[in-house]
């Protein structure tokens, strides 16, 4: 693990105070490689966004550290500060909460590109037509506003606005649980190729499919805690807690996987 | 299309759709279609899948066995839903009321449309068990804790008097089957039951809606766009691509043996049967919009295997391609055996 992108140190979030209080992290430790697709499954609850937000640093961690290329991303009182800011991104569930419904797909992205600083308005203009086109986008589809796209096109939008900033980590939190199977198909197919281009992964869901399908590594999370963790197909094979059993018991469509393989 | 032979044409057959249209009249002369010539039958205590992309008219479908288009400005044009001697597609208000809630049931998507949120979960099961008879306060009581425990909630005398906010999603949707099985309904719709909710809790309400089944020999409508998933559960799937009806079978002769090119293209693009990390098939393009279908074969565009008749005339109709296995594609020779 030597080259760890990113690492968590013994990282905890407490919500709220006294008797009311949630530990919604607990003490967790993790890293993220370069070139690595990592998986952080849970349930609802399960502390797993709170981590991925505490990894891009919109939530402050009240104890543990997180380490950016070995050092605390968190100097003189600011997460991430200058060049890093663009080197994680992050990717949300729901896209239709985290586009502007009164912005056309390509201003969106083009607002991105600007922001990370790509010369003039024509230049940005043209880098996220390419951008868009790499996700699938046509140029006509990228003349229309959120509404007017499918959920997986609007999802490919996002994916296309974190990528404007060239970074080297991409968290998504529950990328695929708001799109349909093929739309799903489509985003996976992305991240496969962003991860053959280097590119560093961190998928927080809880479908477990998609988990097994794209990551090599898995953390396993409950209460706020990893329960079990190790490599993709190691814990799905030989789930060694309860907990692990549990969940990968309930993945519909396992049966038939088992009699096709 | 009559005169094909019809999907699922069976004694056990408890709803025929035959030639269903429905859509939006938008002005007088201008209306427009969501979903035509919707084929199939809904069989007596089977699980009847309903699979497609979003878009892909499912969700109308279900409101047509419920009789709640209206409630979003659709209406059936054409076509007959025949139950029990009544075609749903002709009755008026006042004539949907023994029917909806009492002989279907309907359970709708967990976190959106979910239980009414100022109201104890006694109170909506109450309405569920009073439907529009009299009955006493302590009766309807009794009833609806029974029907609490039928769905495994524990402790149903507490739960009975809590608001929704107090109960996790998959409680929630418990709730919510209890409600819809409170009349003994021959049918439940579920549409979408288990999106947003957990693996496993997943598993579990699937696991109940099963029991349910057979414990009181109803029906169960499974809408999903999840193949894996009703793959598992249901005896039978019908297969929509905007609008249509392009596949009807049984599970297993589906999963051997798929007739339409766009079943096929759905199965490649399932995580749970793929190699990790090898390239998902993906499906061409996008359904096509509502109101922009093309002629001919909707699919034809996005089809690899398209032929110079798929994209002109009429879109087909199922056809009887093998015993009770319909297909709506022109060219089912050449799916030969290679898939599956």
């Amino acid at each position: 693990m030597g080259d760890a992108l990113i690492e968590a140190r013994d990282v905890s979030v407490t919500f709220g105070s006294g008797s009311r209080a949630v530990r919604a992290v607990r003490g967790v430790s993790l890293h993220i490689d370069q070139g690595e697709a990592v998986g952080i499954v849970g349930e609802s609850g399960s502390g797993k966004s709170t981590l991925a937000r505490v990894l891009a640093g919109l939530q402050r961690p009240d104890s543990g550290e997180v380490l950016f290329e070995g050092e605390n991303i968190y100097q003189r009182g600011k997460a991430y500060r200058g060049d890093k800011r663009r080197l994680v991104q992050m990717v949300f569930q729901d896209p239709y909460g985290s586009l502007n419904p009164r912005i056309i797909a390509l201003s969106a992205v083009s607002e991105a590109v600007r922001v990370h600083g790509v010369g003039s308005r024509a230049d940005a203009t043209a880098r996220s037509l390419e951008l868009l086109a790499q996700m699938g986008i046509s140029e006509r589809d990228a003349k229309k506003k959120p509404r007017q796209l499918s959920g997986g096109q609007r999802q490919r939008v996002s994916v296309a606005r974190a990528l404007s900033a060239q970074p080297a980590v991409l968290l998504a939190d529950e990328p695929t649980s708001a799109i349909d199977q093929s739309a799903q198909a489509q985003l996976l197919n992305l991240f496969q190729g962003l991860l053959d281009g280097g590119l560093s992964i961190a998928l927080v869901s809880h479908d477990l499919g998609v988990i097994r399908y794209l990551t090599q590594r898995v953390y396993v999370m409950k209460d706020g805690e990893f329960v079990e963790s190790g490599p993709t197909i190691e814990v799905f094979d030989n789930p060694t807690q309860d907990y692990t059993k549990k969940l990968i018991a309930s993945i519909p469509g396992r049966e038939l996987r088992k009699a096709r393989t | 299309m009559s005169a094909n032979p019809v999907p699922g044409v069976s004694p056990d057959s408890l709803v025929e759709i035959r030639d269903l249209v429905i859509g939006i009249q938008r002005t007088r002369k201008d209306r427009l279609i969501i979903v035509d010539s919707a084929n199939f039958d809904i069989r007596r205590a089977e699980t009847l899948g309903l699979v497609g992309e979003s878009g892909s008219g499912k969700t109308m479908v279900c409101r047509s066995l419920i009789g709640t288009l209206k409630r979003r400005s659709a209406s059936i044009f054409a076509g007959s839903i025949i139950f029990d001697g009544l075609d749903l597609a002709n009755l008026d208000e006042r004539q949907w009321r023994p029917v909806r809630g009492n002989r279907i049931g309907y359970v709708p998507q967990s976190a959106l449309t979910g239980p009414n949120p100022v109201m104890t979960v006694g109170k909506q099961l109450g309405e569920a068990v009073r439907r529009n008879r009299k009955r006493k306060d302590k009766d309807v009581r009794k009833r609806g804790m029974e029907l609490l425990d039928l769905v495994h909630i524990r402790r149903p005398e507490v739960v009975y008097d809590q608001y929704p906010f107090q109960l996790s999603g998959g409680m929630r949707q418990r709730v919510m089957i209890a409600a819809a099985i409170a009349q003994d309904p021959d049918i439940v719709v579920a549409d979408e039951p288990t999106t947003g909710l957990d693996v496993t809790v997943q598993a579990e309400i699937m696991k109940l809606l099963q029991e349910i089944r057979s414990e009181f020999n109803m029906s169960v409508v499974l809408v999903s766009h999840d193949l894996a998933l009703i793959d598992e559960v249901c005896d039978r799937l019908v297969v929509m691509h905007a609008g249509t009806c392009v596949e009807v079978g049984t599970v297993p002769d589906v999963a051997s043996t798929p007739l339409h090119p766009y079943t096929i293209a759905l199965n490649r693009s399932r995580i749970d049967i793929a190699t990790p990390g090898a390239p998902l098939v993906t499906i061409k393009g996008n359904p096509p919009a509502v109101g922009e279908w093309p002629p001919g074969c909707r699919f034809a565009e996005r089809c690899d295997l398209v032929q110079e008749d798929c994209a002109v005339g009429r879109n087909p109709a199922l056809v009887e391609v093998r015993p009770a296995h319909w297909s709506a594609c022109l060219h089912t020779e050449l799916l030969g055996g290679s898939h599956g």
